[in-house]
Formats: C-alpha cells, sequence, structure tokens
C-alpha cells in the first residue's frame, strides 16, 4: 500500500474526497491535512486527481491523534456534503470521530482535565464542545454508537445507563420525591439541557451522567432509589 | 467531634486560630484584619445569628471550626479566570467552604455561571457572600481573606477544600420558608441580574409595570421550584425611570418563576421547617433580607447560628435562604 493510500485509510478519508496538501511539522508533533472533493485537474501531491479549498469557506478541526501526533484537518465548510468521520460541524473544535471518541470518554465517566490530557486538547476547545453538547448545538449524530461503558454497578441498587428510568427522569415524564438538594438542582439543570438537546447520542450521554450521579452517591440516595426499584 | 461555632472576641478567635486548627470565620473587615495569620478563611460581615439571637457587631468574629480528618484541608484564592475551576479542584470525597465578596466581579459570574461549571453538584459546595454594615453600603466594599497568607481581597473568592473519609458524608440542604404564591407565572427570556421584559403567564410584559399596577410587595421573592427544591431571587428595586427591575441573585431563561407567598411569623415558621436532623449542623447561614425583613434582631431561628449574609451558596448562588451543612 502506497503512503498517501495509508494516510487516507487511517484518517478514514473516501472518494469522492481527497488529501491535497500535509503539512508536517515534526518539532510540534502536529500534521495538518487539507482535504477537498476530488476533481479531473491534475495534483502535484496525489496523483491525477487534484482539488482545491477555496480560502473563505475553509475550517480546521482537531481529528484523532496520530500516534503522538496532534491531527488537523482542513477542509472547505459544507452545509450540503453528508456526514464524514474526519469532518466536523461548522464553530465546532473537532472532527465527528474525535467527538466520538471524546463523547465515549465522558460517558466513561473520566474526567475532563484527564481527557484534555490524554488527547492533548486544550480546556476551551473540550468547553466548546461540551458546551455545544449541553446547549443542543451540536449532536453526535454522524457517530456510530460504540457503547462501552459497562459501569460497575453488579452490586448496585442504581439501574444501568441504558435503562429508560434515565431518560424518563430526563425528560419530566418520571418524577421523584428528592431529598437530596444536589440531585434536585443537577435534575433540574439536566432537564433544561434536554429539551434543546434533540441528538439522540446526546441524550444517550446525558443518562450516563445522571446514572453516574446516582453511583457515586448511592448511599445517599437510599430513599429515592427506592421508589425507582418499585418502578421495575 | 463537636466544633465551635459561636461569636466570640477577637482574642478568643486568635487564640483559636494559633492552635493550628481549621476556621471559617466571618467579622468587620477591621476585626478581620487584627486576626493572626493561619488556617483560616474568612469574609466581611457585621450581622450574625448567635446564640442569643439575631445581632449586629462590629467588635466581634463569628468562628465556626473545621473539622479536620484524615488529610489536610487546602485552602486557595480564586480569581475571576480559575474560577470555573472551583468544582474540579474540589476533593473527590469531602467538601468545600467558599465566600465571594459581594458586587465583585466574580459575585456576578459565580451567580450566573455555577450551575455550568465543571463537577457541579457532583461535590459537595456551600457558602456564602461576603457583606457590609449597611451604612457602609457603597462606601466600602465587602472583601475575604485567606488566613494562611493574610490577604485581603474584593476580587477574589476563597475556598477551604476539605477531604472527608470514605466512611464521612456531607449534607448540604437549605431551609427556605417561601413557597410560590398562587398569581401568575413569570418567565423571562435571558439570564442577568436585572429584567425590563418579562412574560406574564406567556405574555409578553414589562416587569417594572407588572410589579407596580399589582402593588407586589418586593419583599417577597420569585420562587422557583427546582424539582422540590424551592429557589429565590430576591427583588432589589424598581428603577421607574428605565423600568428596569434589579436582583440580587440572577433571572434564568426557561425558569417558571411565582412572586413567593407571603410568610407570616418567620420565627416559628422556621421552627417549624426545621427537619429533624441526626447529626449536628457543621456551618450554616442566613441572608441579610430575612434578618432584615423578619425584624431578627435578638430572636433566635433555634439552634442555628452563623452570619447574616449578603447571599448563600449551596451549590449555586441562593437568596433568602438559609443553608447548611452536616457531616454524617
Amino acid at each position: 500500500m502506497k503512503a498517501e493510500d495509508l494516510l487516507h485509510k487511517l484518517l478514514d478519508i473516501e472518494a469522492p474526497w481527497q488529501i491535497v496538501r500535509i503539512r508536517e511539522d515534526l518539532g510540534r508533533r502536529q500534521i495538518d491535512v487539507w482535504v477537498a472533493p476530488q476533481t479531473t485537474k491534475g495534483n502535484w501531491l496525489f496523483g491525477a486527481k487534484t482539488a482545491s479549498i477555496s480560502a473563505d469557506r475553509e475550517h480546521a478541526w482537531r481529528h484523532i491523534n496520530l500516534g503522538d501526533t496532534r491531527c488537523v484537518i482542513h477542509s472547505e465548510v459544507s452545509l450540503t456534503a453528508p456526514p464524514q468521520p474526519w469532518r466536523g460541524e461548522i464553530g465546532q473544535p473537532f472532527t465527528n470521530a474525535m467527538s466520538r471518541q471524546i463523547a465515549a470518554m465522558m460517558r466513561d465517566g473520566i474526567k475532563l482535565q484527564s481527557i484534555c490530557t490524554f488527547l492533548d486538547i486544550t480546556v476551551g476547545d473540550l468547553w466548546k464542545f461540551k458546551h455545544g453538547l449541553d446547549s443542543g448545538k451540536t449532536g453526535l449524530a454522524s457517530a456510530a454508537a460504540s457503547a462501552s461503558a459497562e459501569a460497575a454497578t453488579a452490586v448496585s441498587k442504581v439501574p444501568e445507563p441504558d435503562s429508560l428510568v434515565w431518560s424518563c427522569l430526563l425528560d419530566g415524564s418520571l418524577n421523584l420525591d428528592i431529598r437530596l438538594l444536589s440531585l434536585k438542582l443537577l435534575l433540574t439543570k439536566m432537564r433544561e439541557q434536554m429539551r434543546v438537546i434533540i441528538d439522540p447520542e446526546v441524550r444517550v450521554l446525558k443518562c450516563y451522567e445522571l446514572q453516574r450521579f446516582f453511583v457515586r452517591y448511592e448511599k445517599a440516595l437510599g430513599y429515592e432509589l427506592s421508589q425507582i426499584e418499585k418502578l421495575a | 467531634m463537636k466544633t465551635i461555632a459561636k461569636l466570640m472576641s477577637v482574642g478568643q478567635a486568635a487564640e483559636l486560630i494559633n492552635s493550628g486548627r481549621y476556621f471559617n470565620i466571618a467579622g468587620d473587615e477591621t476585626v478581620l484584619k487584627q486576626l493572626p495569620q493561619g488556617n483560616w478563611i474568612g469574609g466581611t460581615i457585621p450581622y450574625f445569628m448567635a446564640e442569643e439571637g439575631g445581632t449586629v457587631t462590629r467588635d466581634r468574629v463569628f468562628v465556626n471550626e473545621i473539622e479536620v480528618f484524615d488529610e489536610p484541608p487546602t485552602i486557595r484564592f480564586y480569581d475571576l479566570e480559575s474560577l470555573p475551576q472551583l468544582c474540579r479542584n474540589a476533593p473527590e470525597h469531602g467538601y468545600t467552604v467558599v465566600i465571594v465578596p459581594a458586587f465583585s466581579p466574580c459575585h456576578s459570574a459565580f451567580a450566573e455561571n455555577a450551575p455550568n461549571y465543571e463537577d457541579m453538584y457532583m461535590k459537595p459546595l456551600i457558602g456564602w457572600v461576603a457583606g457590609v454594615h449597611l451604612d457602609d453600603l457603597g462606601k466600602v466594599s465587602p472583601k475575604v481573606m485567606m488566613g494562611t497568607t493574610g490577604e485581603l481581597s474584593d476580587q477574589h473568592v476563597v475556598a477551604i477544600d476539605v477531604p472527608l473519609p470514605p466512611d464521612k458524608f456531607a449534607n448540604i440542604d437549605i431551609i427556605n420558608l417561601f413557597r410560590p404564591g398562587d398569581g401568575d407565572t413569570i418567565t423571562f427570556d435571558v439570564t442577568g441580574f436585572s429584567a425590563t421584559n418579562c412574560k406574564i403567564n406567556g405574555k409578553d410584559a414589562s416587569f417594572a409595570d407588572y410589579l407596580t399596577a399589582n402593588k407586589v410587595d418586593t419583599r417577597l421573592p420569585l420562587v422557583a421550584d427546582y424539582c422540590g427544591a424551592m429557589i429565590n431571587v430576591s427583588i432589589k428595586g424598581i428603577d421607574e425611570a428605565t423600568k428596569r427591575v434589579d436582583f440580587y441573585a440572577p433571572i434564568f431563561p426557561a425558569v417558571q418563576y411565582r412572586i413567593a407567598a407571603p410568610v407570616g411569623d418567620y420565627v416559628n415558621g422556621f421552627q417549624a421547617a426545621l427537619p429533624q436532623l441526626d447529626t449536628g449542623i457543621t456551618f450554616s447561614c442566613n441572608c441579610i433580607l430575612n434578618y432584615l425583613h423578619s425584624n431578627l434582631e435578638g430572636k433566635r431561628t433555634a439552634q442555628i447560628t452563623g452570619p447574616i449574609t449578603f447571599g448563600e451558596i449551596a451549590y449555586q448562588l441562593l437568596n433568602q435562604t438559609l443553608v447548611y451543612l452536616t457531616i454524617s
């Protein structure tokens, strides 16, 4: 396999899309990749077909790291192009693949600071992404479900994250008599967020978030959990 | 262990500080400055609910001891930029006491943004808003103090993170006598400490005109039901010229507010609302507006004591509410 083919494969870039330029700066441990649709003109780098990216429509998204090297993908903003793993949403800092990876880490309860460290991303970008999710402005629609989080709830009274209880609590179709102040305030905030979140995967993420709270404070939530148990 | 929570002289407080124990101290700026450096955080306020009842004093300080278990607490200042890290920096198992200077940029930033801080509601956060004697309003700024260095600031938030052993649990709760009245539903489209426009039962209206036309007693807060927690937003005043209504805490969009029903006798109502607690209260504070509107000077609110503050913090900023912490 040629090097350029391998790079296309690694970045999940398929025709009609094509890498048209690469800037590699090993000193900064960053590789910048420009992707554009194929045309019929010649290309100085990747063979017969070439393409160009209009500078005023170019957008850059942080993609999944290549080893220890940060990968930034540049492409034209398009409202009509179908979602691709190597593209991101307009105004968002990450590609869809990177967003999916971050969302999976958040669902697993990994702290935001740790996610920043593991993935070598800035806190500012991560907050921008999280705000987008919480406010319903962005989603994970292009992300395939990568259900991983198997919470250690074997001896717990807390229902699994995929239990209907969480979505019912979050959409307000299920109400509990809540004693713990922090849960009252958290649930109020999350219900507000759920009113504007339409992306199904982000809604699932919120269910995981609420379930994690119950796992963390299971001892203090006996009264609330007994109500959930009766519903089962 | 029974911890100290009482009004005392500067000398008595200094003696306690010199013992090396940890404290949360409230007092007038002049007396806070006289205290020695040590393991304490402080905030300015001369109003207290003491054992003898509601008290105003510029000569004494209210000292709340913080019980230390296996790990020592951490004391730190936050500025506007680092404030969002407040909960993230809190111990995984424990709690945080925070003091915010009233009218500072940190005060408004905390009030508006705290619900969105990382780890908010996941780690217990309690605290109060430092103030001044009402005679000094506009002349002296409320301040917080980091006892470890003796630094006094009207621009920082001071916090103490207290780790707890696994068998201990910090619980934060509130006592709010106000309940939503049976009047109109009020909503706002924006977040902020002031509003001109609102929706009354879904219809656009001027909030100032609404309050005036309905002769609303503005000592009564707006109340919203947060999944069973009654959360107040107190009305500071109405600027008739600009039709702007100012608040002591921010209003939030999409939250449904109602004007509170009047509370008859605060002291008796408070006694009735006080929950049966298995363990003692480690820290509590009540609101200056409850103190003023319910004439609490000289009156007791059951066995609960502490500073009377310009705002109460139980995770987020509250108004006209008593907040308390228990460790079980």
